[in-house]
């Protein structure tokens, strides 16, 4: 269909933008230009507050209707704390990963990111920095809130149970940055994100909710339970190069 | 109890059989409403260019073929 | 052309599945331990490889389409998505009607039925982003884009869940154990089965790829009548 391939330019090949080439120095260069990215987002929400607060309220909320639903009194259910943890965090997690990308919308920012001479994968990982950021700083508080209305003494395990939370946010945090970048020139954003994000996310939550379980239980980690490590590990780095090397195709018409 | 089981083992594997050929069936009539949906799509579509005025036609049916 | 193709595998399609249905009713014997309900396996299992085959053959023709641009690698990828959708559908359905019997319940936390499930979910939110969207590269690019994502996760998502969980049975085609708990006149009917359903799969996606190519005619006609 010759008319089609003219009118949406199939039969020409996209001209890119000239870009530097790939040298020793451009993923230093990509890094810088992705925390040039996270630095504009993380003042912006240090004036505002607007996703951290909403997303820390939120949280705290679940937190108290979960005390309802579980009685977190009864010794069975200590056994569901850490999926109850994780829970909350990914349905805070989507209030901030939400904001991520649709708070360039307004005035047309997105495209002037774009028009740029910034990589889209460092717009991407920026991004994903940002939520990173803000998602640590709400699971956090809600872990001092979680200790005293759970009476869980999770700071005899700072060390590994830091590990965790930093290796599955980082996983959260791309994921969120990666769907938000799809969606956000939808009309049905806020519908499509959730379904998109959550069932990608199911692995992650499971090792993490196994993990964090464990250490909530005052037990160290078995043999067994470095395969979740390791699959966090796997996550974190597959979905990062994925996100990296897709950036281009979901950003740039 | 044998004969018992077994009846409702072959139900199931009836109930089992209809379901599956029904989703199939669905979908072949999903598809085929569809199919006839797009034909009058294009139907239509091919009828705009009929009512253009002559002018209009002629470029309209160069740059299709 | 293509529609007559169609039309010829259908028809094949339908005599093998009429031949198999023959042979699976009334020359194959009882299974010793599950009697009659074992017969559900010849769809279900079938069902579940057609539609894993589909989602990663639209994997690739994900990248082939991001790599050449070419829409028509997009339509055949987003019909395969669809129809493997239902297979993985009847899968789910005539696994649970199967789990009633056998194990007593509907639906159990098992890693297989689990990771189907989160599959069916995955693919069905890639059927809805495309509805979402209007313009016809834009929609071709992110349901790539997300195609992409859906079949990684796929594969870690299956693993994952496999080392948390573990009830469905085991592999049983002589294929995966090396001599097989399965009887192999049942695994002949099994194998005709898939491609039965393999044949059926196809004929599908040839006619729903058509339905792909008009609704595209229609919208640049559309957009030509416009421009006018």
């Amino acid at each position: 269909m010759q008319h089609e391939r003219l009118l949406l330019g199939e039969a020409k090949t996209p001209e890119r933008l000239a870009r530097p080439a790939f040298t020793l120095a451009t993923p230093l260069r990509e890094l810088v230009q992705a925390w040039w990215i996270a630095r504009k987002d993380l003042a912006i929400e240090l004036r505002t507050k607007e996703s951290v607060n909403a997303a820390g309220a939120f949280a705290i909320t679940i937190l108290l209707m979960f005390s309802f639903a579980f009685d977190p009194t009864e010794a069975e259910n200590r056994a569901y704390f850490g999926g109850l943890l994780w829970l909350v965090f990914a349905f805070a997690g989507a209030l901030i990963f939400n904001r991520g990308f649709a708070r360039e919308l307004p005035n047309e920012c997105l495209d002037a990111l774009l028009a740029s001479p910034l990589s889209p994968s460092s717009l991407l990982l920026g991004k994903a920095i940002s939520i990173f950021a803000m998602l640590v700083l709400v699971e956090f508080a809600s872990l001092l809130v979680f200790g005293v209305f759970y009476d869980v003494r999770w700071w005899r395990h700072a060390g590994p149970l830091a590990g965790v939370f930093l290796l599955a946010t980082w996983g959260i945090a791309v994921i969120g940055a990666v769907f938000g970048a799809l969606t956000v020139n939808l009309r049905l954003r806020e519908l499509m994100l959730p379904i998109l994000v959550y069932p990608v996310l199911i692995p992650l939550l499971i090792a993490a909710t196994e993990l964090s379980g464990t250490l909530f239980q005052n037990q160290p980690f078995s043999s067994d339970q470095l395969l979740w490590v390791r699959l966090l590990i796997v996550f974190d780095v597959v979905f990062t190069a994925l996100a990296a090397a897709l950036a281009e195709t979901i950003l740039l018409n | 109890m044998e004969g018992f089981m077994e009846a409702r083992n072959l139900t199931f594997l009836f109930y089992g059989f209809t379901a599956a050929w029904a989703i199939l069936l669905f979908y072949v009539i999903t598809l085929a409403r569809r199919g006839a949906q797009l034909k009058k799509d294009l139907e239509q579509v091919k009828r705009l260019f009929q009512t253009a005025p002559e002018e209009h036609r002629e470029r309209i049916e160069e740059s299709v073929r | 052309m293509r529609d007559r193709i169609a039309i010829a595998l259908a028809g094949a399609a339908a005599g093998l599945l009429a031949w198999n249905l023959y042979k699976m009713f009334l020359v194959l014997p009882d299974e010793a331990m599950q009697g009659p309900i074992f017969r559900i396996l010849f769809f279900h299992a079938p069902a579940a490889m057609v539609g894993m085959t589909g989602y990663f053959v639209a994997l690739v023709l994900s990248i082939l389409y991001l790599s050449s641009n070419q829409l028509r690698f997009d339509a055949l990828a987003a019909s395969i998505i669809e129809v493997s959708l239902v297979f993985s559908l009847i899968n789910i359905v005539t696994g649970s009607i199967w789990a009633r019997i056998i194990w007593g319940v509907w639906w159990t936390w098992d890693y297989r039925l689990t990771s189907q499930l989160v599959c069916i979910l995955i693919f069905a939110a890639y059927l809805m982003l495309r509805r979402g969207i209007d313009e016809p590269t834009q929609r071709a690019r992110l349901s790539s884009a997300l195609c992409i994502f859906g079949c990684i996760d796929v594969v870690i998502v299956w693993k994952s869940i496999e080392w948390f969980r573990n009830l469905h049975p085991g592999p049983v085609l002589s294929i995966r154990t090396g001599g097989g708990h399965m009887d192999p006149a049942y695994e002949r009917v099994f194998y005709w089965n898939l491609l039965a359903l393999l044949l059926v799969g196809i004929s599908l996606v040839l006619i729903r790829t058509r339905q792909e190519a008009t609704a595209r005619e229609i919208d640049s006609l559309r957009r030509l009548a416009h421009a006018q």
